[in-house]
C-alpha cells in the first residue's frame, strides 16, 4: 500500500503564492491532520494532491502516482476519495441517485459499491431515507452522505475537509468513531480541520501549514515542541508573573487561580523559573510540568511574529 | 486522454433526471415551442379564411409583383411558412441554453464542480455528457414542436391547398440538418459563457443574446427585403458550422480542470 509523499509543493496563483515549501509524509493507514488558519493554503494542498490542481513547483506521489501529473489523471482520482468543505449533492436527486452518480463515474462494480454505501448509510444513520431527495436533508445528514460519496469506490486515500463542520455534538461523534474505524481499518486518511480536539482525537501525526510549512510532527512532539511548566503558589498567581521578566530568556506566563502556567522552551529553564518566583518572594507549594494544550502549540507555530520569522 | 463512453453518459444520465426533476425549467423550455407552434397557424388560418380578400392579395403583391392574384392566399401561406423557419430556429437556439446554463453554471453554484472534478470524469467527458444532456432534448422538444406545426398546417391549410403544405423539402432540411448545428451552437455557447460566469442566470442572458441575430434576419424577411428560401438557410447554415468549429476549438482550450477549478471552485 502506498501513502503520500510531499517535496517543496508550491502552488501559484498568478503572482499570488498560496502555498509553498510543503514537505511531509504520510505512512500507509496513517491519520494526518492538516492544520492551519483559514487562507492557509490547506484546501489548495489538497486541490494539488488530488489532481484538481496542478503544482507550480514540487512534487508529491499519491498512492504511488507521481505529481504533477503525466497524465489525465484518472487513475489518481480512482485511488482518492475527497470530501470537499461544502458537501456539494444534487439537490433534487435522492440520496440513492447522487451516491449511484459517483459509482458510476469510478466505474466500479456496482452492486459491492453499493453494497458498501449502504453499510455506510446505516452506520451514519440514513437507512432507510435513501429514496428522499437530498433537498430535505439536514446540514448533518447532508455531510454524513458526502462522506459516504468520499467513500462509495473505496479509495486508498481520502482527504477530508472539516469533515464535521456543521454537524451537532451526536452527529460529529458518529462522524469521528467512523474515521476512527476507517482508520482501523487500515485506510489512510488526510484530514484538514480547524477543530484541534477532533485533531487531538484521529490524528497520528500533523502538519501545520499557513502559506508555508510550520512543522510536521505527532502531537506528543507538538505538545513538547515547547514545555509547559504548573508553578503552584499559596494567593493569586497573577501576582509573580511580572517577576519572571527578570529571567535571562524569554517565557511566556499565563496565571489562572493559584496556578501559574510558564510555557519554556527547555527543560533547563525549569529550576530557573521557580527560583525566580521564590525569590521574588512567592509561596511556593508544587511544581510539575503539564501538559501542553494542542491549541497554544497551535496558536504559537501560526501567530504573525512567526510570520516575520 | 482517455475518453469513457460510460462516464460521459453518466453525466448525461444525472443531468437529464435533474431536468425531469426541475418542473419550472421543464415548463420554460416548452412554452417557447408552444409559441413557435400556435403562431403561424394564427397567420396561416388568417390567410385560409378569407383568400379572397384584398387586403391579402395586396399583401402579396407587397412581397411579389408579380404574383397570380388567384393564388395570393396561397402564396402567402407558403411565405410566411419559409420565413417562419427563421423564428423556428429560436428554438435550438434558446432550448439548450436554457438547458446548459443550469447544467453548467449551475454545478458551480451548487458547489457540485469540486466533487465532481475530483472524480475521474475528465473535463472532455464532462462537456460531451453535459453537451448530450442539452442537445438530446433539445433536437427532440424541436422535431416534436415540428411534427405538431405540420399537422397544425396541413389541417389549417387543407381548405385551401388541398394537399399537404408542411414537411416540404426546406423545412425538412432546415429541422434535420441545420436546426441541429443551431442547437450546437446555442448549447456551446452557453457552455463557454457559463464557464466563464458561473452564474445560470447570467449565463442564460448573455447567451440568450445569440437569438438576437436571427430575430434581426426574420425581421428583414418579414419587411420584404430578404427572400427566405433552401439556399438562403443552407447559407445560413454553412455559417453556423463554421462557427460550431470555432466553438469545439476554443472549448478544447477553456475546458481543463485547473482552470475550471481556479475559475468556479
Amino acid at each position: 500500500m502506498h501513502g503520500i509523499r510531499v517535496e517543496g509543493l508550491e502552488k501559484r496563483f498568478g503572482a499570488r503564492l498560496a502555498v509553498s515549501g510543503l514537505t511531509f509524509e504520510v505512512k500507509p493507514g496513517e491519520v494526518f491532520g492538516l492544520l492551519g488558519p483559514n487562507g492557509a493554503g490547506k484546501t489548495t494542498t489538497v486541490r494539488m494532491l488530488t489532481g484538481l490542481l496542478e503544482p507550480s513547483a514540487g512534487r508529491a506521489s499519491v498512492c504511488g502516482v507521481e505529481l504533477p501529473l503525466r497524465d489525465d489523471g484518472v487513475t489518481l482520482r480512482r485511488k482518492v476519495g475527497l470530501l470537499t468543505e461544502q458537501p456539494g449533492l444534487y439537490d433534487r436527486l435522492t440520496a440513492r441517485e447522487n451516491l449511484e452518480f459517483f459509482i458510476r463515474l469510478n466505474e466500479v462494480d456496482h452492486a459491492s459499491a453499493w453494497a458498501l454505501a449502504r453499510g455506510l448509510l446505516e452506520r451514519f444513520g440514513l437507512g432507510g431515507r435513501e429514496d428522499e431527495p437530498v433537498g430535505g436533508f439536514s446540514k448533518g445528514m447532508r455531510q454524513k452522505l458526502a462522506i459516504v460519496r468520499a467513500l462509495v469506490h473505496s479509495p486508498e486515500v481520502v482527504f477530508l475537509d472539516e469533515p464535521t463542520s456543521g454537524l451537532d455534538p451526536q452527529s460529529g461523534r458518529v462522524v469521528r468513531d467512523a474515521i476512527a474505524e476507517l482508520a482501523r481499518e487500515g485506510r489512510t486518511m488526510v484530514l484538514c480541520s480547524h477543530n484541534l480536539p477532533e485533531v487531538e482525537r484521529l490524528c497520528s501525526r500533523v502538519a501545520v501549514v499557513k502559506s508555508t510549512l510550520r512543522t510536521v510532527a505527532s502531537l506528543t512532539e507538538l505538545r513538547r515542541e515547547g514545555l509547559a511548566l504548573d508553578v503552584l503558589v499559596e494567593g493569586d498567581a497573577a501576582r509573580w508573573a511580572p517577576a519572571l521578566e527578570a529571567l535571562p530568556f524569554r517565557v511566556v506566563a499565563q496565571a489562572e487561580g493559584s496556578r501559574l502556567r510558564v510555557l519554556l522552551d527547555s527543560e533547563a529553564q525549569a529550576p530557573d523559573v521557580i527560583a525566580c518566583v521564590v525569590t521574588a518572594g512567592a509561596r511556593v507549594t508544587a511544581a510539575h510540568r503539564a501538559a501542553r494544550p494542542l491549541e497554544e502549540a497551535y496558536l504559537e507555530l501560526v501567530r504573525e511574529e512567526a510570520d516575520a520569522s | 486522454m482517455s475518453f469513457s463512453v460510460a462516464r460521459a453518459l453518466a453525466i448525461f444520465r444525472k443531468d437529464v433526471l435533474e431536468l425531469r426533476k426541475n418542473r419550472g425549467l421543464v415548463w420554460s423550455m416548452l412554452t417557447l415551442p408552444l409559441v413557435i407552434v400556435v403562431t403561424p397557424l394564427g397567420v396561416v388560418w388568417a390567410y385560409v379564411r378569407n383568400p379572397t380578400d384584398s387586403g391579402v392579395k395586396a399583401l402579396a403583391l407587397y412581397y411579389d409583383l408579380s404574383v397570380d392574384l388567384s393564388n395570393a392566399a396561397r402564396f402567402l401561406v407558403d411565405k410566411v411558412l419559409a420565413d417562419w423557419f427563421t423564428i423556428y430556429l429560436v428554438m435550438p437556439v434558446f432550448v439548450p441554453i436554457l438547458i446548459s446554463s443550469h447544467a453548467v453554471a449551475g454545478e458551480k453554484e451548487k458547489r457540485t464542480l469540486e466533487p465532481l472534478l475530483a472524480s475521474p470524469v475528465t473535463p472532455l467527458e464532462l462537456v460531451v455528457g453535459k453537451s448530450l444532456a442539452s442537445l438530446v432534448p433539445s433536437v427532440a422538444v424541436c422535431l416534436l414542436a415540428f411534427s405538431l406545426l405540420c399537422v397544425g398546417v396541413d389541417v389549417v391549410a387543407w381548405p385551401l391547398a388541398h394537399e399537404l403544405v408542411l414537411p416540404n423539402r426546406m423545412w425538412a432540411f432546415g429541422v434535420l440538418v441545420i436546426a441541429p448545428l443551431f442547437a450546437f451552437f446555442g448549447n456551446g455557447v452557453a457552455v463557454l459563457i457559463s464557464a466563464r460566469v458561473g452564474d445560470s442566470r447570467l449565463a442564460q442572458q448573455l447567451s440568450g443574446l445569440m437569438v438576437l441575430p436571427l430575430v434581426g434576419l426574420a425581421a428583414g424577411q418579414f419587411a420584404g427585403w430578404l427572400k427566405a428560401g433552401l439556399g438562403y438557410y443552407a447559407l445560413i447554415g454553412a455559417l453556423v458550422l463554421l462557427l460550431d468549429v470555432a466553438i469545439v476549438v476554443v472549448a478544447r482550450r477553456l475546458f481543463d480542470r485547473e482552470r475550471l477549478m481556479s475559475r468556479w471552485g
